[in-house]
């Protein structure tokens, strides 16, 4: 893929984790990025009281699955792109297979299946930290090249092939 | 809030009704998560809605800026959670099964609200479609639909031995 070109291995990971973590929703659930891989991107997001889905409940509201899900999702087209072009989503379902216990971490794994020049297709799990079987799966579609000025990232080299 | 939102969409019938607005903010009050985002109880001509209040928090695209899409995941599920409890003759909290959201055009910065229509209450699922709108722009941001299951509450033995 023409991601690599020619810049250091840990490039990419850097630049993910400064532009992931800096968005201000991200930022307020406490979305961290831990790996960047060629088209495939892990997030990891701590539990909290605030996330939960009810006062009576021991569970994680889905809703915090899915703004893990899209912003992993999200990280996966600009990780196989290997560019920071504004992207926008099109379109993200969810589905939730079992619930998210309250007291482990979650982690998306999300993974771009299919670049064009215009759209992204992007595959994304949702597991509980320690846990083997999904919570959630989702698959987004992404509009790419859109229209915004281009994010800036310190010390982001000039790659272009 | 203006009462420039246009009633485009089928907005649920009972919801003028004074103890659906009750039954809603209760509903509403008792999700932590909803609590943190700021969703408040709304209301337009011709129904009952979530109102998301614009905070700095929510903006997931800086440079345009726009509301982050997770955002409006969450307003959209939380909104089809309420109505589906809500219209629950014995008021079980359903869990929800998958969402699927189209993003119509960029959120802008802003106050967003959302109305529900119910396409089938069962008495084991509920399918909800959500409508997002912000003040002045007359077409919806954002359509989702949740497919929601209302059984045994789900006890957190099933998490704990989940293999």
């Amino acid at each position: 893929m023409a991601g690599a070109s020619g810049s250091p291995d840990n490039a990419p990971v850097a630049v993910a984790r400064q532009f992931g973590e800096q968005v201000p929703h991200s930022r307020d659930l406490g979305m961290r990025v831990v790996a960047v891989e060629a088209d495939q991107v892990r997030m990891r997001l701590a539990p909290q009281l605030w996330l939960l889905a009810d006062d009576d409940a021991e569970e994680i509201c889905t809703s915090v699955l899915y703004s893990l899900a899209d912003s992993a999702a999200g990280l996966a087209v600009f990780a196989a792109s290997g560019e920071l072009t504004p992207i926008a989503t099109l379109d993200l379902r969810m589905d939730y297979l079992r619930p998210a216990a309250s007291d482990r971490a979650l982690l998306a794994q999300a993974r771009c299946l299919h670049l064009t020049d215009d759209v992204a297709f992007v595959h994304c799990d949702v597991l509980s930290e320690g846990r083997e079987q999904p919570v959630a799966t989702g698959k987004a579609t992404f509009m790419r090249n859109t229209r915004g000025k281009r994010f800036q990232a310190a010390g982001e080299g000039d790659n272009s092939a | 809030m203006s009462g420039t939102t246009p009633g485009q969409s089928m907005p649920l019938e009972y919801g003028t009704d004074t103890n659906t607005r009750a039954a809603w903010r209760t509903l509403l009050a008792r999700i932590p998560y909803a609590r943190h985002l700021g969703l408040e109880i709304g209301q337009h001509r011709t129904g009952i809605e979530l109102h998301l209040p614009y905070r700095e928090a929510l903006i997931g695209n800086i440079m345009l800026p726009a509301l982050h899409g997770g955002v409006l995941g969450a307003l959209i599920e939380i909104t089809a959670r309420v109505a589906a409890q809500s219209q629950d003759a014995a008021g079980r909290r359903p869990r929800i099964l998958d969402c699927d959201i189209d993003y119509l055009r960029s959120a802008r910065a802003q106050s967003t609200f959302a109305s529900a229509e119910i396409v089938r209450q069962g008495r084991r699922t509920s399918l909800v479609q959500v409508t997002c709108r912000q003040v002045g722009t007359r077409a919806p941001i954002a359509r989702g639909r949740v497919q929601l299951l209302f059984g045994a509450p789900v006890d957190n033995q099933e998490i704990d031995n989940d293999a």
